[in-house]
């Protein structure tokens, strides 16, 4: 019997209970983000330039299939003339309006690695389950999942809130594809963990073939402007952070791995950390008191300081 | 299965109601006390530790019942001890109150079962679990504290080490009996 609700309320497909469970903290949460999802997109929509030339010449190719995914986007005639820059049009628009999540879904799936960079950042308003939808299908395309799991963990609190009807079932059905029912059953503490979001690093169902963080920051930082939207990357390279809050075990997010509050390196997610400010403030870690600033970046981070303090002060002027 | 997961709720925040103006923030407490003390006895069903278990009580997830065994080569080995643990509503920012339902013959252990235990009390940390705890508790009692007991007789009986493990035997009550 207690083992039933515990599987209930864990996993999304306890259609209320779950989601009135979590849903004051990730309205809140879903505050913090948008801070960060607009810095970055403005980000994005000024690199445009650079985008369009690259689509211009990678999408010819996948265009038909796209344009028939799309089309509650259909447009006219004039498209298939000069499908490379009217197809980029297409997409500088959606940049700008964001909002049709079903088209965007399609097109990422489709999509060259340029382009998923375009797609994600104009899905910051789509759908929450195009993030649990698309990964788990997508497991070969390593270009995307770069940005994408990225985008995917910020939007996944973002869209909760506002997609109040179908998503719960909708995300449920994707989590059920990716995990055969006989695991459900029999794994429940791994179940309760799967969360309607991106793949962790050590998620348990995670598919051998995505992208591990480790493997991507070896690689050439071909677009640095990234970094500057507040993606704490370089945190993560040195010391992983757990994935969950040892003091709540609710999921920890972007901003909160990038929550470095002691010395002793013990990790915590915002909550729960402003909750022990709030009583004897001292580190559940070391037990130490916490000080008034929290540690400064450059111990974990490589020249990166700006970029990690940018959403923790978001964060704090926001909850506060 | 919902409606399970629904009668559970209510009965875990059965303390919120009674303060109505703080009815939300305590609910939601609740919902992530509820959601901790869950992960930690998945945690703890999985984990295989030997010599330490616990589990919620029938109805109320707040309150468990737990079982240590005394560790091989203390006077204790072979004994098993019933604990009670009750969860406060502010878990784990706050300690659980941890007490022995068995009778126990230990320096730091009164009669009625009371544990001397730093980390449940000042030096409570909200990293502590009830793994941790169960483990501290099974560790206390082969190495307790004599300086400042709750049972001077166990505590003076101790440096006797064979006497101890007589005192033991013949005060120890299995769980089941």
């Amino acid at each position: 019997m207690v083992s039933d609700s515990i599987t209930n309320v864990s996993i999304p497909s306890a259609p209320k209970s779950a989601r009135d469970l979590g849903k004051k903290k990730r309205a809140r949460s879903a505050k913090l983000k948008q801070c960060k999802l607009d810095v970055r997109r403005e980000q994005w929509l000024s690199s445009g330039a650079v985008v369009k030339k690259e689509c211009k010449e990678e999408q010819n190719g996948g265009v038909q299939g796209r344009r028939e995914r799309n089309s509650p986007r259909e447009m006219g005639p004039r498209e298939g003339e000069n499908v490379g820059s009217i197809h980029h049009h297409h997409h500088h628009d959606s940049d700008l309006d964001s909002n049709s999540p079903s088209s965007f879904t399609s097109s990422v799936l489709g999509g060259h690695d340029s382009e998923t960079f375009t797609g994600s950042s104009s899905s910051s308003s789509s759908s929450g389950d195009c993030c649990s939808g698309n990964i788990t299908e997508e497991d070969e395309d390593d270009g995307c999942l770069d940005d994408w799991e990225a985008v995917a963990d910020a939007l996944a609190a973002d869209e909760k809130p506002k997609n109040q009807n179908p998503e719960p079932q909708r995300e449920h059905e994707a989590i059920a594809k990716s995990v055969p029912a006989s695991q459900i059953e029999n794994s429940k503490p791994q179940c309760a963990r799967a969360m309607p979001k991106a793949w962790r690093p050590d998620d348990a169902f995670r598919p051998q073939s995505l992208p591990n963080l480790a493997k991507q920051l070896s690689l050439p930082n071909s677009s640095g402007k990234r970094f500057g939207g507040g993606v704490a990357w370089g945190c993560n390279s040195v010391v992983s952070p757990p994935s969950s809050c040892p003091i709540c075990y609710e999921d920890l997010d972007l901003t909160d791995t990038s929550f470095l509050p002691c010395l002793c390196g013990f990790r915590l997610c915002l909550f729960c950390h402003k909750r022990i400010l709030e009583g004897d403030g001292r580190c559940p870690g070391c037990r130490k008191p916490y000080e008034n600033e929290p540690v400064e970046a450059e111990t974990s981070v490589h020249g990166g300081s700006l970029t990690f303090r940018l959403p923790r002060s978001c964060s704090m002027i926001t909850r506060s | 299965m919902a409606s399970v997961n629904q009668d559970n709720v209510p009965g875990a925040t059965g303390t919120a109601p009674s303060k109505k103006s703080q009815a939300p923030a305590k609910t939601a407490d609740s919902q992530s006390v509820l959601k901790r003390l869950q992960s930690e006895l998945m945690a703890l069903m999985m984990g295989g530790d030997s010599g330490i278990s616990a589990f919620p009580e029938e109805d109320n997830i707040f309150c468990w019942k737990g079982t240590i065994n005394g560790s091989k080569e203390t006077v204790f080995e072979g004994t098993q001890y019933r604990l009670s643990l009750s969860f406060p509503n502010d878990y784990p920012f706050k300690p659980p109150k941890v007490k022995f339902e068995s009778f126990c013959f230990h320096p730091n252990v009164d009669v009625r079962g009371h544990i001397c235990l730093d980390i449940l009390q000042d030096k409570w940390s909200s990293a502590y679990d009830v793994r941790t705890i169960l483990l501290s508790i099974q560790s206390l009692l082969g190495e307790p504290n004599t300086s400042s007991p709750l049972n001077p007789q166990a505590a003076q009986l101790w440096s006797n080490q064979e006497e101890y493990r007589k005192m033991v035997e013949k005060l120890y009550k299995p769980p089941n009996a």
